[in-house]
């Protein structure tokens, strides 16, 4: 079997979800199949500029062929053209604008995938939202598969994905309430399965390794991952520092990642820095709970780490994605509010009788359902099926000339807002 | 594969929450979330009208009449307007007609008529502008008027929140206040007796906000002993066996003057040499009334109540993090 994996950038060094999502997949999957990666020159997810050489390498054994970017975007034309996409009526022709407006535009890349149709058993595309996935999987329906790693923000709402999510031959969710969002938008009722994503735990992680390099001596809350207003850090600071003046011997807060908001300055917050895999590990191991603050995620990742290493999970419960998950490992608590997240942080400590029995769950719920072994076997399973299922191979045609500058798309943010939101609790 | 259900028999999300929500409505003494108290602190003045019985469209009313209305259209008018022309050849043959003219009608009325109409429209024109000048005034003092009794209904509100929180609080505190007391004088007649140190082990565990409560709590460990924090109330219910032991007077007071000596200022039993690490009751004393640890089974070397102030009462509790 054949697999190409397309997607928007990769490398070693990303460690952006997506991204990182997709090396993991082929790196497992070239232990069952021929894998090849498609993908761009472009290292920033913001210009696209390309920074990489055009042409073929290897990473992790894995052969990966890079196209050039034909124009980096616009950060600001990108905006106004969302606005316009999201919040007003518009037509086809402003969606189609807005794609090649975020990009990463690459027409080699679109045309490479055309033209290699017939050598390649299934493409993998990731992430929905971006050109590659939209064009390429335009050009190759009858052998694409997506994992679309959606979140519940306006994009999803755009209408021209409506026909891509239908025609795709299978989709990969990460969670059932991504598939219920796209389900919702798109009417779509062909195969898919939720899988999500594995991660390299190791066996036996070091926390007392963690606390004496880095001289940590109290319980602690971790959080780990870019710290980033988008990401909900400046609210985890705000409730972490009035938690803090409510219990003073309760947790500190300890904070693993790139930095792009300022850590504020206090006794009881100690940033450590963008760490390796194996301290990152350590740290996680270390700590009392996990703190998860986004309101957008898709998975996470390292929510799966810290079951994987028998750690509680407290998340934002305005994230549809991450309580869902919290409930159904039963592997935590959620917060909407100050109050309910100071009383969760005290309940989940290590000291009390909760943490313990959240992260037993949490351990089980990911050996049950994120081990590499059962992720490998949906995807293999889903590629079984596809092939014994005849392809129709057919997509919604993009309207005509005259039908594609016709106002007559509903806002993006008010598709996605008609969609019934929540938690899926089976 | 198999569904998502991994289930604890210890422990559930969802009714965790619940507990945590309870709690919070209970501190709050209000069921509003903080989204809608976000809410209410930005919403505008004029939400509030229909909730306060007050016409809702009275506002937009009164903005319309805010508009200054036109002049009417004004017009001259004499006893040769009847025959005017632009054409001067007409206006000279309608006059030369206008005898004939009067043999059918009379003009002269209808001009009379029309004079009167113009002055009555300039006078009612003059009303209406002087009327229109005071609405403003008029619209401030309404919308001042419904701004007061909005601010006054949310204070009575509020005030009636803090009243009830209030009197919870008291009632709670007189509640520890006669346990305490009664725990006193328990433990004060019991020291006779040898001590029979509770149950150490949580068979059961239940999450709270004040101590975290083991089973021990309610067999060898006094219930009023771990009773902390605003929610704690539970823990230490009315009629539950903890109401003050009858004793006789003098030796309570003799007690309490001992236990008022050894507080020198600026120290508390338990920072005093020789208090013990683990004190009864040392789960209720941290500052924001929450326990550290399952500290609800006394030590059990400090089982007799501790009164004799060389063992310390709880009031600082350890912690067990370091």
């Amino acid at each position: 079997m054949k697999l190409a994996v397309v997607v928007q950038r990769y490398g070693a060094d990303i460690n952006g979800g997506a991204e990182l999502h997709a090396r993991y997949i082929a790196e497992r999957m070239a232990r069952h199949a021929e894998v090849e990666v498609l993908t761009t020159c472009a290292r920033d997810y913001i210009t696209w500029k390309n920074e990489w050489p055009a042409g073929e390498e290897r990473i992790n054994g894995v052969r990966v062929r890079r196209f050039a970017v034909s124009k980096p975007r616009d950060p600001r034309d990108f905006g106004l053209r969302s606005q316009v996409v999201f919040d007003r009526p518009h037509s086809v022709a402003d969606e189609l604008a807005w794609l090649e407006s975020e990009g990463p535009t690459s027409p080699d890349l679109v045309r490479h995938v055309a033209r290699t149709e017939a050598e390649v058993d299934f493409f993998v595309f990731f992430s929905y939202r971006y050109y590659h996935s939209w064009h390429g999987i335009r050009a190759v329906p009858g052998k694409a598969v997506l994992v679309p790693t959606a979140e519940r923000d306006p994009a999803a709402g755009v209408s021209i994905f409506g026909p891509v999510f239908r025609g795709a031959r299978a989709l990969m969710f990460n969670s059932f309430e991504e598939r219920a969002l796209i389900e919702g938008v798109s009417g779509r009722t062909g195969p898919g399965v939720v899988v999500g994503v594995g991660s390299e735990v190791p066996d036996q992680p070091q926390p007392g390794r963690f606390r004496r390099k880095f001289d940590v001596k109290r319980p602690f809350a971790i959080y780990v991952g870019r710290i980033d207003e988008n990401k909900g850090c400046r609210e985890l600071f705000d409730y972490f520092g009035r938690y803090a003046a409510m219990n003073p011997r309760g947790l500190d807060l300890v904070l693993v990642g790139s930095k792009v908001l300022d850590v504020p300055s206090h006794p009881r917050i100690r940033y450590v820095g963008f760490l390796p895999d194996e301290d990152k590990f350590d740290a996680i191991a270390a700590s009392d709970v996990l703190v998860m603050p986004s309101r957008y995620e898709s998975l996470s990742m390292v929510a799966l780490e810290a079951w994987a290493l028998g750690r509680p999970v407290l998340a934002n419960g305005h994230c549809d994605v991450l309580r869902g998950q919290v409930i159904r490992g039963n592997g935590g608590l959620y917060y909407e509010s100050f109050e309910e997240f100071a009383e969760a942080l005290y309940a989940l400590e290590g000291a009390g009788p909760i943490g313990g029995p959240f992260g037993r769950n949490g351990r089980e719920f990911f050996r049950r359902h994120y081990a590499w072994p059962v992720i490998e076997r949906k995807y293999l399973d889903m590629f079984d099926r596809l092939k014994r299922e005849p392809a129709s191979g057919r997509i919604d045609p993009i309207p005509g000339w005259m039908a594609r500058r016709r106002r007559d798309c509903r806002p993006a943010a008010a598709v996605v807002g008609a969609v019934k939101a929540g938690p899926v609790v089976h | 594969m198999a569904d998502f259900h991994v289930r604890s028999d210890s422990v559930d999300v969802e009714q965790i929450m619940g507990q945590i929500r309870t709690r919070i409505r209970e501190k709050r003494g209000a069921d509003y979330t903080e989204a809608e108290l976000q809410h209410l602190a930005s919403v505008k003045l004029e939400k509030f009208l229909d909730s306060r019985g007050v016409r809702s469209t009275l506002v937009e009313a009164f903005r319309k009449t805010r508009v200054a209305s036109p002049e009417p259209a004004s017009y001259e008018f004499t006893d040769e307007t009847l025959f005017e022309s632009p054409r001067p050849w007409l206006r000279r043959v309608r006059r030369w007609l206008a005898p004939i003219l009067r043999l059918f009608i009379n003009p002269d009325r209808v001009s009379a008529a029309l004079r009167v109409q113009k002055e009555v429209n300039a006078d009612f024109h003059r009303r209406f502008r002087a009327r229109e000048e005071m609405d403003p005034l008029y619209y401030e003092v309404v919308h001042n008027l419904v701004l007061e009794i909005t601010r006054l209904g949310i204070d009575v509100q509020n005030l009636k929140m803090r009243v009830e929180s209030l009197s919870s609080r008291l009632d709670f505190d007189e509640r520890r206040g006669r346990s305490l007391e009664g725990l006193v004088e328990r433990r004060g007649s019991e020291n006779v007796r040898p001590a029979e140190p509770g149950p150490r082990g949580p068979d059961v565990v239940r999450y709270g906000n004040g101590p975290r409560v083991t089973e021990g709590q309610g067999h060898g460990a006094p219930a009023g002993a771990v009773a902390s924090g605003p929610l704690a109330s539970v823990a230490a219910p009315q009629g539950s066996g903890l109401t003050p032991q009858e004793g006789r007077p003098d030796d309570r007071d003799r007690r309490r003057r001992r236990r008022r000596r050894r507080r020198r200022p600026g120290q508390n039993l338990a920072s005093m040499p020789g208090a013990p690490q683990n004190a009864v009751g040392g789960a209720h004393s941290t500052g924001d009334g929450r326990g550290q640890t399952g500290g609800a089974v006394p030590a059990s070397d400090d089982v007799d109540g501790s009164d004799d102030g060389s063992e310390g009462n709880g009031d600082e509790p350890e912690d067990t993090h370091q």
